[in-house]
């Protein structure tokens, strides 16, 4: 009977319930059913069982030996840990999480850098009232009439006047 | 080409120059009386129309040099299209203040600035609608409040009894038009005004508030990118929990294991105990019945009846001892 602990990380539920997006909420509280069920069921089972008490059985026993030969193969028993299968596969699937994360943080802030660029567009833009059209056309090229596509006014398609 | 064709085109000429300069007043006062929005540029007046005004300036003084041209300028027939009022020849001396208010943007340096200044929010200062307030100005130290009406009086007064203008029908014509035109502009100028002002805003605020919009809407997207790197940080809980749930399946398991090998070999032991037990008990039961029914079978009639007797007398003495002790 060796006993082995593997040290259990404590972890903060409430702290990990505010990081979660809206939209895996459910799959989180299924989740923490999951844990809670399966800590209460390690909470529920002592940690060793209980003794045998080896004189009485020594005393009450008629057939000789029987008692001492239970007793030295009891002793001698070494159960055996149960094979940890999945640990490396959930550290892979960490692995793999810790990449994508990474690399849609990389996206997040190229995605941050461009509308701050775009903010810094609008914020240092010349007000409006002080723009001729090459200022709007230059602010916003969406604006900028084509007229080599349409050479005669109005330089756009009837429908988008 | 004989003389008089040659002092008629001179005089069409000169007469047009003069013309072309009332045109250019009547676009500057005709504007300033019609809308406010000179300032406005890419709205009502696109700089375009702003050039065309200003060019004409420019065109009026390199006219002078080409005065003796007896062909048409394209620009001479747009003057006579436009420009039906006689009655403006009195503001003939607006000819001044339009090259000042033209000198603003002359393109005198070689770099035009960038950004454009804005445009003055409202056009120069004129009297009675159309005589430049500059006009006045200039000629005050001089001649003091009444020198320019004066002037005007004067001038007017010159050119019809000379006979430069000569009154015909086309003077009450022009008369009239010119009184319909003026109780026009003065009844519906502000209204008018309003309204272009009015386009004008509303382009402006929906050009605002698409500007606003994008930007509230820049801002609350960095905030949720911001918001969705802090929440990815939050992964690693995620598997930590994942390995606690698995080390506690294992140890779960584990004590199971072990109590299930406690308990068997208690059963079995306990198996053992209860089979000797039982063992005895049925041998001691078994010797009792034995017992009893050897002592049963071996009692003969003989004794039975004396034992009987025994029995009756022996009731027999117990129910008088009774007896005596209920009565004593």
């Amino acid at each position: 009977m060796a006993g082995r602990r593997v040290a259990l990380k404590a972890i903060d539920w409430v702290a990990f319930a505010e990081r979660i997006p809206p939209n895996q909420k459910s799959m989180f509280n299924a989740l923490k059913t999951r844990s809670d069920a399966i800590s209460a069921k390690l909470t529920s089972l002592p940690e060793t069982p209980a003794a045998i008490d080896w004189s009485y059985y020594k005393s009450a026993v008629a057939k000789a030996g029987m008692v001492d030969e239970f007793e030295k193969k009891f002793k001698a028993l070494q159960i055996p840990e149960p094979v940890d299968t999945q640990t490396s596969t959930i550290n892979a699937q960490e692995a793999e999480a810790n990449k994508s994360a990474s690399a849609y943080i990389e996206g997040s802030k190229a995605r941050i850098v461009q509308y701050e660029k775009e903010l810094d567009k609008f914020k240092n833009m010349i007000p409006f009232d002080q723009m001729t059209i090459e200022d709007l056309n230059n602010t916003f090229p969406e604006t900028k009439l084509d007229k080599v596509k349409h050479p005669y006014w109005p330089h756009k398609p009837i429908a988008e006047l | 080409m004989n003389p008089k064709q040659l002092i008629l085109a001179s005089n069409i000429q000169t007469h047009l120059c003069l013309q072309r300069h009332l045109l250019v007043t009547f676009f500057k006062t005709g504007a300033l009386l019609c809308s406010r929005d000179v300032s406005r540029g890419f709205l009502v007046y696109p700089p375009s129309l702003r050039l065309f005004a200003e060019g004409h300036a420019e065109a009026e003084t390199r006219l002078p040099s080409g005065a003796t041209t007896r062909h048409f300028h394209p620009s001479n027939m747009l003057s006579r299209l436009v420009l039906v009022s006689a009655s403006s020849l009195k503001g003939s001396g607006a000819l001044g203040a339009g090259l000042i208010q033209a000198s603003r943007s002359l393109h005198t340096s070689s770099q035009s600035l960038a950004p454009v200044p804005p445009l003055p929010e409202k056009g120069g200062k004129v009297r009675h609608g159309i005589i430049p307030e500059e006009l006045f100005q200039l000629l005050y130290p001089k001649t003091g409040v009444t020198g320019p009406y004066m002037l005007g009086v004067g001038l007017l007064t010159y050119i019809l009894s000379k006979e430069i203008y000569v009154i015909n029908h086309e003077t009450f014509a022009a008369a009239s038009i010119g009184a319909v035109f003026i109780y026009g502009v003065k009844k519906f100028g502000p209204s008018v005004a309003a309204f272009a002002d009015k386009l004008n805003e509303d382009k402006v605020a929906k050009a605002q508030e698409v500007k606003d919009l994008a930007m509230t809407s820049l801002a609350q997207a960095i905030e949720d990118e911001k918001k969705e790197q802090w929440r990815a940080e939050g992964r690693s809980v995620l598997f930590d929990a994942k390995r606690n749930n698995v080390a506690m399946l294992l140890e779960t398991n584990y004590r199971e294991r072990l109590h299930m090998v406690t308990n068997e070999v208690k059963r079995r032991l306990d198996y053992q105990i209860a089979l000797q037990n039982l063992h005895r008990q049925m041998e001691q039961e078994h010797m009792v019945s034995w017992v009893e029914k050897s002592v049963i079978s071996s009692i003969t009639p003989q004794q039975e009846k004396e034992s009987i007797a025994k029995c009756i007398t022996d009731l027999k003495a117990l129910a008088k001892a009774t007896q005596a002790k209920a009565t004593a």
